[in-house]
């Protein structure tokens, strides 16, 4: 029989990713969509069979036990969340409700209806903060600068408790910012090189972005999926660093895209303080030593082939 | 006049505070929960001299409405699901009401009156497995405990709205404060009243957890001066508040059962279901910032505590 695993948040880019890997592997894949499942399904379309969609919400208890009872999986993977940090202080409550509580219920629901499945939480380096120390390891103290990244620190610490006290295998990947095509386009990396082939197609004239000095650790959403599943085919729960270990700014970001399609970005982009945040995180720079020694996991694709294959994506897609 | 709002006003610390302002000519509003018990004694003698509204953490439209009814200078949440052991219970409600609710509650105050200063009840029990000792406002978090997670996210929204929106918001990081109205599912109550009851020969022994665990314990009427103090200050602020000295569950039963001529071996039986799932380790405190930049000075000692609260407790149960 193959091996379960229910994964939330199925259809956002990490969801797609580790889907498409997990049937590849010959699972059978249980998948809780999220509001906006885009062209989840069409690309999904050839494993039909091995994946089945579940309807369930992280904010309601009842149909998230459902979900675990329908699944009884040996893997869960949450990837569910209201992901966008800017969002989040227009949305404090919502954001805490399905970041934060959501996950206490699906550890609930799993200590109920499961007890043996091995979990995976999606937790994010923005619970470092400004940092006191760089680059960020397992250690580095948590210090949550918005309310995305409190509610992120809350889901760690409550991973961390009910493995110590329910002996649940839950293991958190600490993750640093991951890209990809399939990234949604209120992050960054998507608006710029969305922008990049809009304007070299004709379509738009000017990008306007915020901080162009924000610093990031990017890396590739489909090189740490296979650091995600690495985590829970370990003997022992953990938490893991996941990064690239290298860090770039907005500004070499849009250096990179624009000048892969012949374009300055200097003529194109123009700074709007109204994309701000109210508290910004500096650097953000990941240590990944752990995952690379004791999961034997390395990324595989690098800065500029990460931008480039962004860029492609979307000439593709809008030419 | 100065006009307070008190959440918890029917607690411990929520009576104790409610008679400081009052002596300080404050007018005090408390919100209240709708319970089919009354649970009211604790502020049976001030019901003449506070107003009484009624609302609750978990709905945000009552504290908008709090808010607007009290016009407050001064918020003090203190309302919170307090009991750590049933944390684990009902942990979904603890991540509703001591995480959530939080954020609820400064959302309604920066909607309502941004000037208003605001008061977190922080707790001890975010440093769980603690990282030094004695604990102070730098020592990093690492909560246990359901309830110790959802003071975390409390801590760091209060921080968040106090960085991100301006709001004069202050943590107390409490250390345990207990008084004749501590609550009977707290240890120290429940040795106090169950010294009390094998005295007048209404019971014949006394079932307690762990009673090596070692705590640091204060007077309630004392720590809320603390509170109080805090918005005083031109600038908000966090402050770790401890008697400073730590003693065991142990100890407080040679005292409490020495205080009526008896022997607490011959009562006192450890039970493993008291237990918890995973238990904190030392918590001391060290409330140096708030003695020096507060001038603050706890009146009652540990001795005094404990006898205070068995002298009440046989005088409650001789009537």
């Amino acid at each position: 029989m193959p091996k379960r695993a229910l994964i939330t948040g199925i259809a956002g880019q990490d969801g797609t990713y580790l889907t498409e890997m997990l049937l590849a592997k010959g699972y059978e894949v249980f998948g809780v969509l999220g509001p906006c499942p885009g062209a989840f399904a069409d690309r999904m379309g050839q494993y039909e069979g091995r994946l089945h969609l579940i309807e369930a919400d992280l904010t309601d208890m009842a149909s998230v036990l459902a979900a675990v009872e329908t699944s009884a999986p040996a893997e869960v993977y949450n990837f569910a969340a209201q992901s966008s940090v800017g969002q989040s202080w227009s949305d404090a409550l919502t954001t805490t409700d399905i970041n934060a509580v959501g996950v206490l219920r699906l550890l609930e629901a799993i200590r109920a209806a499961a007890p043996h499945a091995r979990v995976f939480q999606a937790s994010s380096a923005e619970m470092f903060g400004n940092a006191e120390e760089s680059p960020q390891c397992e250690t580095t103290p948590i210090r949550p600068e918005s309310p995305y990244a409190i509610a992120k620190a809350y889901a760690f610490h409550l991973v961390a408790a009910y493995r110590k006290s329910y002996g649940l295998h839950a293991s958190n990947g600490v993750m640093f910012n991951h890209e990809s095509p399939l990234r949604s386009l209120d992050f960054v990396t998507r608006k710029i090189t969305d922008g990049v082939a809009r304007i070299k197609l004709g379509l738009m004239s000017e990008l306007r972005l915020g901080n162009l000095d924000s610093r990031r650790d990017w890396g590739f959403a489909g090189d740490y999926v296979d650091a995600i599943w690495l985590m829970l085919q370990q003997d022992g729960p953990d938490d893991y660093v996941v990064a690239s270990g290298e860090v770039h700014t907005v500004r070499e970001f849009c250096e990179v895209a624009f000048s892969h399609v012949g374009l300055d970005y200097r003529e194109h982009v123009v700074v709007d303080p109204a994309f701000f945040r109210p508290l910004d995180v500096n650097i953000q720079q990941g240590d990944a030593s752990k995952a690379r020694r004791v999961l034997g996991w390395s990324p595989k694709v690098g800065f500029s082939e990460l931008v480039a294959m962004m860029v492609d994506a979307d000439m593709e897609r809008l030419g | 006049m100065t006009r307070a709002l008190i959440t918890g006003i029917t607690g411990q610390d929520g009576s104790y505070l409610a008679e400081l302002l009052l002596d300080k000519g404050y007018e005090v509003f408390g919100l209240v929960r709708r319970a089919s018990t009354g649970s009211f004694e604790r502020i049976d003698h001030l019901l003449h001299k506070v107003t009484l509204i009624s609302g609750d953490l978990s709905d945000q439209a009552s504290l908008i409405d709090a808010m607007r009814q009290s016009q407050p200078d001064e918020v003090y949440n203190l309302a919170a699901q307090s009991f750590v052991a049933d944390s684990w219970k009902q942990s979904e409600y603890t991540g509703d009401v001591d995480a959530l609710g939080v954020t609820r509650l400064l959302e309604a105050i920066r909607r309502e009156k941004p000037d208003s200063r605001f008061y977190q009840a922080s707790s001890s029990e975010m440093f769980g497995k603690v990282k030094e000792t004695p604990q102070t406002e730098s020592t990093p978090f690492h909560p246990r405990s359901p309830y110790g997670v959802a003071k975390v996210y409390g801590y760091y929204i209060t921080l968040n709205y106090r960085e991100s929106f301006d709001i004069h918001a202050s943590n107390g990081i409490l250390f345990n404060h207990e008084s004749p109205r501590r609550g009977l599912e707290f240890v120290t109550r429940k040795i106090t009243d169950g010294a009390a009851r094998i005295k007048l020969g209404m019971e014949s022994e006394l079932r307690l957890g762990n009673l090596d665990a070692s705590r640091d314990w204060g007077f309630a009427g004392d720590y809320v001066e603390m509170m109080w103090r805090m918005l005083q200050q031109d600038e908000p602020d966090d402050y770790v508040v401890a008697s400073g000295e730590t003693h065991t569950v142990r100890e407080f039963c040679e005292i409490a059962f020495s205080r009526l001529g008896l022997d607490y071996e011959k009562y006192v039986v450890s039970d493993p279901r008291f237990f918890r799932p995973a238990e904190v380790e030392l918590l001391h405190g060290d409330s140096s910032k708030a003695r020096e930049v507060l001038g603050w000075e706890p009146q009652v000692s540990f001795r005094d505590l404990v006898e205070m609260m068995v002298d009440s407790d046989l005088a409650r149960l001789s009537r």
